[in-house]
């Protein structure tokens, strides 16, 4: 607890050192020509369990012509004690990304290498998504070669690099090839090839190739990718050389649009797709997880996580703007196992029937009754297999702008909870009241209460609570300070989850960028 | 203890190098890029700078303080397109939904250039690591505003600079 004695302290000089800055001739602080900046730091301390922990990012990059060089520091000490999340940086201060580039040339015909950690993605991910989330701590920067080349409609991209795995060590290398034709203008090509070498040798690589199309034509578009995935030891050892290939893949996406309405349907097959490294803990793929992206928090209380091996599903969106003020959005979705005779169950040996992995479905209204008040409400329906539950959702959300800067914004949310297992039935209820001042200041009151009867009469109630303050420091500084405690739960950008579990403290995060 | 001290002192030594009044406007050179439009044609910046004004707004289809501030930004580029204006929207929508970019951009009649950061490429070069996130250059390729986040009102500041800047 002695700990937190400084915390008001931090607090007070925070608050009075813009004040003391502003005093300042204003021109000292800039930068050299050419020259950015980027930090980002990240405290928190929680009083529970007293744990302590500091994240910080400093990126500075430099432009001059056709070059261009940065680097990025990063400092946890101590950083996050999950090892699914600190991945071998428990107490790390270094610099963990370098580039150096040169970019001749224009979108017509143009080359651009880049030397040092760079990232990529091609297609929708099917083969390659090499990226960096820090919202769920993920980073599979690459170290190596990226040489990119457009010529009349042609681009060309191969790379070779090496991404760290859970230890935070870079292994194995991976080298892949793009290549594209966009010179159609109803529809685009592209092909690419991937493999990892592994750093033991004797083991066999791992072969990604797919093909993918881009049709485009009056109000349709659409997209189709497949591939396919090799491995000679797997091939010799599961399927005694039987098979030409130990998995597959494909995406599709159709839309249309006409007017004020909009519909997108996509489907999936991924069959034993995923792209790793020899140890399993780097993933080099994500496929499109056709999963609803939410921003309310019950909504990704018990999310489905991507499982690039063992997914068959599509989902179904519609827009419909009534008017200016009135619109709508409907959203079904479902995911399912794969089949007994999929390569993923043949490669493991498994014999396991389809099973519903996620269904979900989604309906929103948004409608502004005026011009300082408008309403959003949303209800939401998932049975998601992992934590064998259904959940049911209502939200309502208001919004009331009571002049031109200032908003006071009102969200309730309420969810059923149904355990198949357990047949355990409970119930959770947020409620978060939200000032916002622009530009500078918005503070928010969260309050969750999660109601249980383990037995008939018996009610047991968890209360978490914290409130949130923002602030704008100048042009290019954003604060935030969250107090208090707040549920465990699911932050999921993309399919891909990380949890956090509960936290009762002081979290401060800031953002700078010149 | 020395721990704490030395964030503290980290903190308030980062803010005080950072924290400027609303008049001070950096001057940063906007680093050049190339993205695709929804019609698949590429688009460079550099190609772009010179006309005028130009504000980059980075923005992703789930963000929904993204889609109420693309409305404010829609009627200023209706206000100020023909005066040299430009407005070039940037998704960042990655696998998982860039396929809804295009229609919901059809179905709300916005007729502004929409282009496609699936990688999120260009938003690492201007620091937008959170949406929505608004990037003004002036007619010489220089940054002279930038801003995290959307709260109702923030519009009026962007459109008077922009105003501000088309009268230079």
């Amino acid at each position: 607890m002695k700990t937190l004695n400084f915390i008001p302290i931090i607090l007070l000089i925070t608050f009075l050192s813009p004040n003391l800055s502003a005093q300042n001739n204003k021109d000292w602080f800039l930068l050299p020509d050419g020259l950015g900046l980027s930090n980002q730091l990240e405290y928190s301390y929680n009083i529970d369990n007293k744990v302590e922990i500091f994240e910080n990012w400093l990126t500075l990059d430099y432009n001059k012509n056709i070059f261009s060089a940065g680097i990025r520091f990063e400092a946890f000490q101590p950083n996050d004690p999950d090892p699914s999340i600190s991945r071998g940086k428990v107490r790390y201060a270094d610099i963990a990304y370098k580039y150096f580039a040169v970019d001749v040339g224009d979108v017509e015909e143009g080359l651009n290498i880049t030397a040092g950690n760079f990232y990529e993605l091609f297609g929708r991910g099917m083969i390659l998504k090499s990226y960096e989330d820090r919202n769920i701590r993920i980073d599979n920067n690459l170290l190596g070669v990226k040489v990119e080349g457009n010529y009349l409609g042609f681009s060309l991209t191969a790379l070779s690099g090496s991404a760290t795995n859970s230890n935070n060590d870079r292994k194995d290398i991976l080298h892949a090839v793009d290549f594209s034709y966009g010179g159609f203008d109803i529809i685009k090509l592209g092909t690419t090839y991937a493999s990892n070498q592994p750093e033991i040798d004797g083991i066999a690589r791992t072969s990604l190739a797919s093909f993918r199309i881009q049709p485009s034509y009056w109000n349709f578009d659409g997209y189709a990718e497949y591939g396919t995935k090799n491995n000679k030891d797997i091939q010799t050892n599961a399927f005694q050389n039987s098979e030409s290939k130990i998995g597959e893949a494909f995406y599709g996406s159709l839309n249309f649009y006409y007017d004020a309405f909009s519909i997108v349907g996509e489907y999936k097959y991924y069959d034993n797709y995923a792209f790793t490294s020899s140890d399993g803990t780097i993933f080099y793929n994500t496929t499109p997880s056709l999963r609803k992206e939410y921003t309310y928090q019950l909504l990704n209380r018990h999310p489905s996580p991507l499982d690039q091996s063992n997914e068959e599903g599509y989902a179904v969106e519609v827009n419909y703007n009534f008017s200016d003020e009135t619109s709508v959005v409907a959203n079904y979705g479902i995911t399912q196992t794969l089949p007994t005779s999929s390569y993923f169950q043949r490669v493991n040996n498994i014999s396991l029937p389809i099973a519903t992995q996620l269904k979900e479905v989604y309906l929103q209204a948004t409608h502004s009754w005026n011009e300082s008040f408008t309403t959003i409400a949303a209800f939401g329906y998932n049975e998601e297999l992992s934590t064998n539950t259904k959940n049911f959702t209502p939200i309502l959300e208001n919004k009331f702008y009571f002049d031109d800067i200032n908003t006071i914004k009102l969200v309730l949310e309420h969810q059923q909870t149904e355990n198949l297992s357990t047949l355990e039935k409970y119930y959770d209820d947020v409620i978060a009241i939200e000032y916002l001042r622009s530009p500078n200041f918005n503070v928010s009151l969260v309050t969750e209460v999660q109601t249980k009867e383990p037995e008939e009469g018996k009610t047991i109630r968890k209360v978490w609570s914290f409130v949130q303050f923002g602030y704008k420091l100048g042009n290019h500084t954003d604060l935030s300070l969250l107090i208090g405690s707040r549920q465990a739960g699911n932050i999921c950008i993309g399919g891909i989850c990380r949890y956090e579990p509960a936290f009762q403290g002081v979290e401060l995060k800031m953002l700078t960028r010149l | 203890m020395k721990f704490l001290l030395s964030v503290a002192f980290c903190f308030v030594i980062t803010i005080n190098l950072f924290a400027q009044n609303d008049e001070d406007l950096s001057g940063r050179k906007a680093p050049n890029f190339k993205l695709i439009n929804l019609d698949g044609k590429y688009i460079e910046l550099n190609k772009e700078v010179g006309k005028g004004p130009i504000l980059i707004s980075f923005w992703a289809t789930w963000c929904k303080p993204c889609l109420e501030e693309m409305v404010e930004y829609n009627k200023l580029y209706s206000d100020y397109k023909d005066k040299g204006f430009t407005l070039l929207a940037i998704s960042t929508d990655a696998e998982k939904t860039v396929a809804k970019v295009k229609p919901y951009i059809k179905s709300k009649n916005y007729t502004f250039p929409v282009l496609l950061d699936s990688n999120s490429e260009v938003a690492r070069k201007y620091y937008a690591q959170q949406m929505p996130y608004t990037v003004l250059i002036d007619k010489n390729g220089n940054i002279v505003y930038s801003h995290l986040g959307y709260m109702k009102g923030d519009e009026k500041k962007v459109e008077k600079l922009i105003a501000e800047l088309l009268e230079k």
